[in-house]
């Protein structure tokens, strides 16, 4: 067990019994995240840019079958398999639990999106366009990613950032609720719940310890900090 | 001083120079050892609360501004509708005002209609253009030749338009819209007497029994409900909310669905009487409601006496287990709640259909109770049979009886060609449109008159969906116009003053601004005597006014002269032998019946179920597809009575083998470069089933073949089809 050196662990909890697959969530991180407008031609090579995808299983067959739905964003692994191949250092492991990528160290190599199990990091194999004046919808507060660099999800580390430095400025830690990344603050059914894992009383916490729980491919000894509770119930089809 | 204390000093002001030293060594240092996040610069952004009228659910929108610029939509937690939570929908029309293709400033045309050949003008010739041809309808004596077509508008807005027409002198105001809930209107009026909207209490109910409502993805208020539906499943301790979905395609919500059933499309009503009859004659109903309700079960039983259990299940294909299972189940795990939806709404016997449904309400005691439907706190009342209006403005088209129409909204794309609109409208001389893209009805306009972007306007939004009181959105300009346009009301009212007379005496105000602060001032206090001014500051910081508490309205009670609802035997355009097939058209998650589609966001979207991205496809069930020779992917032509369609198949294990489905909102002439030309509008398939009564709005009632033409369907879906993990892996 490593040493924690920081208050947080944040993490995330992805309740599938209230998600309802809408993609919410994956405009909200598109419109946070300067995250870059692919057209057809670049999804069909499997180049699309989101950072938050949403998975859609059928199971099952006519007229018994089901459609699962299962949001895969960056998991932010303990033990994350990008990290230790990154020749540069991009891909590191924050003092939060976070698996950080320094764009501007990223000489896109993509050894890193090769070892990721999950699949969630992607690279800019173009230069994006925002035709103007569609680039006035830029957040400011993130660099525009340019081609050769590889990009992922964060936690919506801006607003981790300026929570820690309103907190900070009064002398306190963030409080339970007070930042959620952009998915998690706009899910309707509120399937998405983002916290601090290192918090035994906040709520992720206390959802990560339903016997619902479970991680994504978690044979493969990642340690996600993302946890999946089954939706349940399901009893007749 | 002595040698030693020089000594000492010496040292340490050596070693404070060298520490300092490595001080600012250390600071270069240091970042490349605890890297930075990302190039993160935190800004302070300021948020302007607004509302979103994208559709009539009408969500609080907070906006994020920095540098002048609106950035992000986010929800807003103090409005009850939405709670802080937004659709994928209300966060894209942030590209509604930055889209490359916004039209600039007015335009007259200068080719032939329809050629997209436009001269830009000057705002002072456009209007004098407007008003030179309303001024020869008055001094014709003609006023009623003036047309004017809206969505469904709320509150200011459609006062000033009803204002607008009934002070012209035109009884034309038009306000159809596909997917307007005019047919629960209608249904409720028949059942009970009022025709206010619904408000479900679905968070509460234990047992949610959807028959073709879409409450996840677009009917009535999909975020709250939504929201609603997080905590019927999982925000109570001990209860999970049980969900059962009727329709014969797996839709989005109904994928949240504990149980499907897939009844026969047309056949919902009458599997709703047959759980009606067996809820009666195994006594599991509420005998208190019904006697509230001024029903008696013997007359019902006898009423329902040809909905027994083996006819039902011949009617919708559906076993007879499963459907006494779900009667049971309803009857028996109060409080239990029945929705109708869109999708049995548009069948040729929908309006029965969905009385049916509320009979299942009555029957089991769900009207005005906790976790059960009550009369909804949105707009009282509203059209309930706009599509009689609109074939009534045809008709006059046709006649050549209407000589200027003004269009708010895209209708020639959203108007089946079915009710003849198309046809008719190019008979009409004169047509003003006021969108702000060159979307297909403004390519064959007259003049393009440009709207604001939504978060540029002025405005109020009154959902639809709110459980009691007065819920008013406010929409605030966020951001200044970035173009050379003004507000539609705005052009409304600057027309009315300079056709002077009356129609000037009928708007006293400077502006739309202006007449907006009147009505809220009627709101907040009716009898008058309040200063707007020292509220009106905080109503536009909160985003509007929520005046959540005070007493609902009138509960529903069962008309006692309101008939037993007995749906016919659905009737359906095409012939069986032809037409094989049933053709569903559904709004699509994305852009609901189009309006969404010339935003990039949510074309790169990919469609939940489907996963597909940037165009429309048509889904077969896969035993369907095998027996045709089709293929996912494969390009297929879809043709009904009306026409035929060429789109790319996709193979949906969730949906009854003699349905096919498409969803609306690709298909555009124009509407800029990420909509135009993509994809195809299955309303062009629509026919309407025959009818004694005249037309009815039966779009589920098409029959279609299809056929496999080619290999080269073009199809991109973002996952795999089969998704990206096998099931079993991660056990979902």
């Amino acid at each position: 067990m490593e040493k924690q050196t920081s208050p947080y662990r944040w993490g995330m909890v992805v309740d599938l019994d209230r998600c309802s697959g809408c993609g919410a969530c994956v405009v909200a991180c598109q419109a946070e995240n300067n995250v870059a407008i692919c057209g057809k031609k670049e999804i069909a090579e499997g180049r699309n840019m989101h950072w938050l995808r949403i998975e859609r299983f059928w199971v099952g067959e006519y007229p018994n079958v089901r459609a699962r739905f299962l949001p895969v964003l960056c998991q932010h692994c303990r033990d994350a398999p990008c990290e230790p191949v990154c020749p540069v250092y991009a891909s590191y492991h924050n003092p939060d639990g976070l698996n950080g990528q320094v764009y501007n160290r990223c000489v896109g190599t993509r050894y890193c999106g090769n070892n990721c199990p999950y699949a969630v990091r992607v690279f800019n194999f173009y230069s994006h366009q925002w035709p103007k004046p569609l680039e006035n919808q830029l957040s400011p507060d993130i660099t525009v990613r340019t081609r050769g660099v590889m990009e992922k999800c964060t936690f919506c580390i801006q607003r981790i950032r300026r929570a820690k430095e309103d907190a900070g400025g009064e002398g306190r830690l963030i409080r339970d609720g007070e930042v959620q990344p952009a998915c998690a603050q706009t899910c309707p059914t509120e399937a998405l719940v983002f916290g601090n894992l290192a918090d035994p009383r906040s709520r992720v916490a206390r959802l990560v310890r339903s016997p619902r729980r479970f991680r994504l491919l978690e044979h493969l000894g990642t340690h996600p900090s993302v946890y999946y509770l089954k939706g349940g119930g399901r009893e007749h089809v | 001083m002595k040698r030693r204390t020089f000594l000492q000093l010496g040292g340490m002001t050596a070693a404070g120079a060298w520490l300092s030293g490595c001080r600012s060594a250390n600071e270069k240092l240091i970042p490349y050892l605890v890297p930075p996040d990302e190039g993160v610069t935190p800004g302070r952004a300021e948020y302007f609360a607004s509302a979103c009228r994208f559709c009539p659910a009408g969500c609080g929108i907070l906006v994020r501004v920095s540098e002048g610029r609106a950035k992000k939509i986010e929800g807003n937690p103090d409005h009850p509708v939405n709670r802080g939570k937004l659709c994928a929908r209300g966060q894209a029309i942030l590209q509604e005002v930055y889209h490359p293709d916004r039209v600039p400033q007015p335009l007259r045309r200068s080719g032939p209609r329809g050629s997209g050949k436009f001269t830009p003008i000057s705002w002072g010739e456009g209007l004098s253009l407007l008003t030179g041809q309303l001024r020869t309808l008055q001094r014709e004596r003609t006023t009623e030749r003036l047309a004017l077509m809206t969505p469904q508008l709320q509150g200011t807005l459609a006062d000033l338009a009803a204002r607008f027409m009934a002070t012209f002198g035109s009884p034309h105001h038009i306000r159809f819209d596909l997917l307007a809930p005019d047919w629960l209107r209608a249904a409720n009026r028949r059942s009970f007497g009022q025709a206010s909207l619904p408000w479900y209490d679905i968070a509460g109910t234990r047992y949610l029994l959807s028959f073709g409502a879409d409450f996840l993805e677009y009917h009535l208020s999909p975020v709250h409900y939504g929201f609603a539906f997080g905590r019927m499943r999982q925000g109570r301790d001990t209860v999970r909310g049980h969900f059962t979905y009727v329709g014969g395609r797996m839709s989005l919500t109904a994928a949240s669905a504990d149980r499907w059933m897939p009844a026969r499309p047309g056949s919902e009503g009458a599997l709703a009487l047959g759980m009606a009859r067996l809820i009666l004659s195994e006594s599991l109903y509420d005998a208190a409601s019904l006697a509230a309700n001024g029903l008696r079960p013997d007359r019902l039983s006898a009423g329902l006496e040809g909905y027994d259990l083996p006819r039902v299940a011949q009617l919708t294909g559906l076993s007879q287990q499963v459907i006494a299972e779900v009667a049971r189940e309803f009857a028996t795990t109060p409080p239990s709640l029945a929705m109708a939806g869109e999708m049995v709404a548009f069948q040729e016997n929908g309006a029965e259909a969905v009385r049916a449904v509320q009979l299942l309400n009555v029957l089991v005691g769900n009207l005005n109770r906790p976790g059960g439907v009550y009369p909804g706190g949105g707009p009282v009342a509203g059209p309930e049979n706009s599509f009689a209006d609109l074939l009534a403005l045809v008709e006059k088209m046709r006649g050549d009886r209407m000589g200027v129409a003004l269009i708010h909204g895209d209708p020639l794309h959203a108007i089946p060609q079915t009710t003849g609109f198309p046809e008719a409208l190019g008979r009409v001389p004169f047509i003003v449109s006021f969108s702000p893209l060159l979307d297909d009805t403004a390519l064959q306009a007259d003049l393009v008159l440009p709207d604001h972007a939504a978060l540029e306007s002025w405005g109020d939004v009154i959902p639809l969906a709110a459980p009691r009181g007065t819920v008013i959105g406010l929409m605030q300009p966020v951001v200044t116009p970035l173009h050379d346009t003004r507000q539609f009301p705005e052009v409304l009212m600057t027309t009315a003053r300079e056709l002077g007379g009356g129609m000037a005496a009928a708007f006293p105000y400077q502006s739309y601004q202006e007449m907006l602060k009147e009505t809220m001032k009627r709101e907040l206090h009716p009898a008058g005597g309040i200063d707007l001014e020292t509220v009106w500051v905080d109503l536009l910081r909160q985003g509007g006014l929520f005046k959540t508490e005070g007493k609902r309205g009138k509960g529903y009670r069962w008309r006692a002269e309101a008939p037993i609802p007995l749906p016919a035997e659905p009737r359906f355009a095409g012939d069986e032998r032809r037409f094989p097939l049933h053709l569903q058209v559904y709004p699509s998650t994305a852009f609901y019946d189009g309006r969404g589609a010339p935003l990039p966001w949510l074309q790169q979207l990919p469609d939940p179920m489907t996963t597909v991205v940037w165009d429309s496809w048509v889904e077969i069930n896969p035993g369907t597809a095998a027996g045709l020779g089709i293929g996912f992917g494969d390009l297929v032509e879809v043709t009904s009575p009306r026409g035929s369609l060429r789109l790319p198949a996709v193979i949906y294990p969730g949906i009854r083998p003699d349905l096919v489905a498409i969803p609306m909102g690709q298909g555009h002439r124009g509407m800029g470069r990420y909509a135009a030309g993509r994809g195809a509008n299955p309303l062009v398939l629509l026919a309407l089933p025959p009818s004694e009564t005249g037309p009815l709005p039966a779009w589920n009632a098409t029959r279609v073949r299809v056929a496999r033409i080619s290999k080269e369907g073009g199809l991109v879906t973002a996952g795999n089809p089969e998704g990206s993990y096998r099931g079993e892996l991660i056990e979902i």
